[in-house]
């Protein structure tokens, strides 16, 4: 897998380290900042279950949803407040905090408040974003759009270089299967780790069922574990997964993600399967099998 | 009626750098595959940016891996270029004679030889068909 190493965190928060045969860092939070009792609720509920778990953590959670599939759907609190929300956050709690950014111009303000930047998959190509993303200077997350060939995302890698940035984090969210259907290439995560940098697989909206319910997308939580268990496995170096105490009633991706009580066991099971994968390399070499050579 | 020029250097010879298909390190596949299409030349030089000479790719090379490459062309194409090349290839001195870069291309059954100075920097290539007609005494 990708040998480089992110440092995650500036000024007086964790630093949190992600890549090569470092522990899996968890990446997570609501998906849509809601308002900021909840949101500090969250990062406090979140906080508790990665310490017990000792894992690393960076709080997830987006000022604008501009993916949305309805005009209807809540957009977000706006990017003002939202960052506000989310430098309390870093500040009260210590920890490295990251949100997307859907609109070039928003990428400097991200980037001040942010830790990490986040390049949504829908926007994965878009050269104004990825130079917007790579000008902040802060490591970033970028995600490979549903449509997009792992290997293609070499290309978008080297706009980020091309802009002076060398810290990326590639994550899978899943690949279109037919309309309204997202698959798991597990080759996905050797071939983006090809590039150098460290991966990430995205669980909960791996498993979106995109705008299958007409006007929102829909999910098939039952999944999470298993998927979690085999990118773990693959040898990714981070988890994202969107976290909520109330799906059913959360405002942004009710139906993927995941229920704030299952995480510790998740995130129990990810910490352990991540460990094994070492010890089993320490065991028997790092993989061997070369192609055609 | 020509005659052997058996004198002759490979620095008389050798095509101007400009003419040659030289990439970058991180050049892909397609990319150098376009080089080498538009210079005429079945033959790629991969430099380093102090112009050392890394590797190099050729014809023969492509011919194979399209029988043992496995992955996707799309796959294949994004690959760095460096990566399929031949990472320690034959060169020749711009010192050296005409009449032995001609035997060596013959030997080895190839038609194109990186030329570099002591310190490995590509400075030129030597193609088989000026050397020939130089050897030979043919004019352009």
């Amino acid at each position: 897998m990708g040998k480089k190493i992110l440092e995650v965190g500036y000024g007086s928060v964790e630093k949190v380290k992600i890549g090569d045969r470092l522990p899996l860092v968890f990446i997570g939070g609501p998906c849509a900042i809601e308002n900021r009792e909840h949101a500090f609720m969250m990062a406090e509920e979140i906080g508790k279950i990665c310490r017990r778990v000792g894992i690393s953590w960076i709080y997830k959670s987006c000022f604008d949803k501009d993916c949305r599939s309805s005009p209807d759907s809540f957009h977000g609190i706006g990017m003002h407040e939202g960052l506000c929300v989310l430098a309390d956050i870093r500040d009260e709690f210590g920890i490295p905090v990251i949100s997307d950014f859907s609109d070039p111009a928003w990428g400097a303000p991200t980037g001040e408040v942010c830790d990490m930047v986040q390049v949504p998959a829908y926007l994965c190509r878009q050269t104004s974003m990825l130079r917007a993303a790579a000008q902040t200077g802060r490591p970033i997350h970028l995600k490979k759009g549903q449509f997009m060939s792992p290997w293609n995302m070499k290309n978008s890698v080297r706009k980020i270089e091309a802009a002076g940035n060398h810290q990326v984090l590639l994550a899978d969210r899943g690949t279109f299967f037919g309309y309204n259907m997202l698959v798991n290439d597990m080759t996905s995560f050797p071939i983006m780790a090809a590039t150098g940098y460290p991966v990430c697989f995205d669980a909960t909206h791996s498993i979106q069922l995109p705008t299958s319910m007409g006007n929102i997308s829909g999910g098939q939580r039952e999944f999470i574990p298993h998927l979690v268990r085999a990118a773990v496995a693959c040898g990714v170096n981070a988890l994202f997964m969107e976290t909520h105490n109330d799906p059913d009633n959360a405002l942004s991706d009710a139906n993927t993600v995941l229920d704030l009580k299952y995480l510790e066991n998740i995130l129990g099971q990810a910490k352990d399967v991540h460990e094994m994968r070492l010890e089993l390399l320490d065991k028997y070499g790092e993989d061997n099998v070369h192609p055609e050579k | 009626m020509s005659t052997l020029k058996s004198n002759l250097l490979v620095s008389d010879v050798m095509m101007s750098l400009d003419r040659a298909p030289v990439i970058g390190e991180t050049v892909i596949f397609k990319e150098a595959l376009e080089e080498m299409v538009s210079k005429h030349l079945g033959i790629a030089c991969i430099v380093n940016a102090q112009n050392k000479l890394l590797g190099i790719l050729t014809d023969g090379d492509v011919r194979r891996m399209l029988l043992r490459v496995q992955k996707p062309f799309s796959a294949f194409f994004v690959d760095d270029a460096l990566e399929h090349a031949v990472q320690s290839p034959l060169t020749i001195a711009p010192s050296d004679t005409l009449v032995h870069a001609v035997h060596l291309m013959d030997e080895k059954h190839i038609w194109d030889l990186p030329v570099v100075d002591a310190t490995g920097v590509l400075v030129s290539l030597l193609h088989l068909h000026p050397a020939v007609e130089a050897l030979l005494g043919i004019e352009d």
